[in-house]
């Protein structure tokens, strides 16, 4: 790609390197910011800054946080005897959005995978364990992926937590809603089958 | 015919970029296909691309990327088969840096090893002869190789296997770089290693029962002896549970830095007449022996699936005198009623058999990576 402008080029060169951004899109943005007023560019960019800058993990959850302690761990509405524990700060955004739990989160920052260098010290398991010691926690729902590692990452959790006295718990897994029983795959139709539920438990919402 | 609803078999088949071919089109005879050349134009690289769409990978390359013609870094296959009195069109795409796609229909596959066992292919090579004399991986592929066209849930247990072994062992390399022996981590890579090894160890118990019998009954047919010959299972499952034997090499284990037991260590040993074939059976035995392992398989994939699997012979004539390849033709003809491919180095030698049979045939000399037109 050829440039008139040196300026030009750096903008489209730090836009590239953004994920999922190709050279041409990193163009067709940078071409857009020209045209926009100078103090919206201006917020733009600053708005990426103090992000970086300000940004914390809370102390209690490692959510994503602006203060010490995250909005959802400092909430006196939310359920403290409750804890959701997922993989990453995304998950919490999509069970926040179900609107459906009133609870706390846990975020371990990945899960086990030797293969990809990540053994059990690189997560966020001791802040865990001192959660539950240190506070009246009565159940750990484990959000975590059904994947083979997600499955090391469920048992490895519940055996440092055998020692508490709380209930550990998964979220179900089966047919996804308004899902047709012949598109869902053999593996989860069979464990659906295997692990079914009550049908009043169903009805009530 | 023997049964019409038996019958599979492809019709086409074009390839491009396939190890030396660029772009050929072939078109198929139901019954029996002959190649013929010298060495290196291409026979084994044709019958490579036909087992490559039924078992979503090659039979001689490990990496895809050897695959494609040289100079080149894309390939694509496309085959119609008759399946059932169905039309199947299966495309396989492989490009550098993206995930390989496989359509049937035009459907692209979301798992590889969905498609694994819709076309039950049988490949013999005379490299083969290797399964009797070198390690236990290339007698578990055999095994593998036959239950994973039979079985599905086989494939997915093996696949789950390996992947918590695969974990296992980099978190065993992990602990000896960082002096640090987290044993819970172990003990739940063992718990879930237990039940897809003891599936996979019943499945291969219960596939050696039914396998026996056919085998015996087949190497006595092609070689006209009356020796039995046996494969027997030998896994340290046998007899104790997978928790307990990982348990007792746990500081071998650590030391090694891999997994020293389980279902991926299990062998077959092969005999005859009850001694192992390895130490005493003569070459001729040997190719005896080889060649009705594989008819066996053919046979036993028949039996499970109800469709004839596709049987690719690669130059597997050499060495043998013209009265045993007519025997050999005329065996497989009256009894392996599956579409069958050949390569044969000699032009006209399994083509005038063939024809002197009576036998409907399509014979092609490849030369180069293209069919002599």
């Amino acid at each position: 790609m050829n440039f008139s402008s040196k300026l030009l080029e750096n903008a489209v060169k730090a836009l590239s390197t953004l994920p999922g951004i190709g050279k041409k899109t990193a163009l067709r943005l940078a071409l857009h910011l020209i045209n926009q007023p100078e103090d919206q560019v201006e917020s733009f960019s600053r708005a990426i800054v103090s992000m970086k800058k300000d940004i914390k993990h809370c102390q209690v959850c490692c959510n994503l946080s602006d203060d010490i302690i995250c909005s959802i761990c400092s909430d006196p509405s939310r359920v403290k005897k409750l804890i959701c524990v997922v993989e990453s700060v995304r998950d919490v955004m999509a069970i926040e959005d179900t609107n459906q739990f009133r609870g706390t989160y846990h975020v371990l920052g990945g899960i086990i995978s030797p293969l990809e260098g990540i053994g059990p010290s690189a997560l966020n398991i001791d802040g865990l364990i001192s959660r539950v010691a240190n506070n009246e926690v009565e159940e750990i729902i484990m959000a975590i992926s059904p994947t083979i590692e997600g499955e090391t990452t469920l048992f490895y959790l519940s055996k440092q937590l055998q020692s508490f006295q709380i209930k550990i718990s998964t979220i179900a897994r089966g047919v996804a809603f308004g899902g047709e029983l012949e598109y869902a795959d053999e593996l989860t139709l069979g464990r659906s089958i295997i692990s079914r539920v009550p049908y009043s438990s169903i009805s009530e919402d | 015919m023997e049964n019409a609803c038996l019958s599979m078999w492809l019709n086409q088949l074009i390839l491009t970029n396939y190890k030396n071919y660029k772009w050929e089109e072939f078109n198929f005879d139901p019954v029996i296909n002959c190649f013929t050349g010298l060495n290196g134009m291409g026979k084994t690289n044709l019958l490579d691309a036909i087992y490559y769409l039924s078992m979503t990978k090659s039979y001689i390359s490990t990496n895809d990327s050897l695959v494609s013609r040289f100079n080149t870094d894309y390939f694509r296959l496309e085959g119609h088969y008759s399946r059932l009195e169905q039309h199947e069109k299966i495309v396989a795409k492989v490009q550098p840096n993206k995930a390989k796609v496989f359509e049937v229909n035009l459907n692209p596959l979301n798992k590889l090893s969905e498609h694994i066992g819709f076309l039950p292919v049988v490949f013999i090579a005379p490299d083969d002869i290797s399964i009797i004399m070198e390690g236990s991986e290339l007698r578990r592929k055999f095994l593998d190789n036959t239950l994973a066209q039979t079985n599905t849930t086989y494939l997915s247990h093996l696949l789950h296997y390996n992947r918590v072994l695969h974990q296992r062992n980099a978190y065993l390399k992990q602990i000896a770089n960082e002096k640090n022996t987290d044993a819970i981590l172990l003990d739940i890579y063992d718990e879930q290693l237990e039940k897809p090894a003891t599936y996979i160890y019943h499945a291969r118990t219960e596939f050696l029962k039914l396998f026996n019998p056919v085998f015996n009954e087949i190497y006595q047919k092609i070689s006209n002896e009356k020796e039995t010959v046996g494969v027997e299972y030998q896994s340290k499952l046998d007899g104790d549970s997978l928790l307990n034997l990982l348990s007792l090499n746990k500081k071998r284990d650590v030391f090694l830095q891999r997994t020293s037991v389980g279902i991926h260590k299990d062998d077959l040993l092969f005999t005859l007449e009850e001694n192992p074939l390895k130490k005493y059976a003569s070459q001729g035995q040997r190719k005896s022996f080889l060649l009705a392992i594989k008819l066996a398989q053919f046979t036993y994939l028949k039996n499970c699936l109800g469709i004839n699997p596709i049987l690719l012979l690669d130059d597997i004539f050499d060495k043998l005198d013209p009265f045993r390849v007519q025997s050999l033709i005329n065996h497989l003809i009256t009894n392996f009623k599956g579409q069958i491919f050949i390569s044969d180095t000699h032009n006209h030698r399994i083509p005038g058999m063939l024809t002197d049979l009576g036998v409907s045939h399509l014979h092609k000399e490849i030369i180069d990576g293209k069919w002599k037109k």
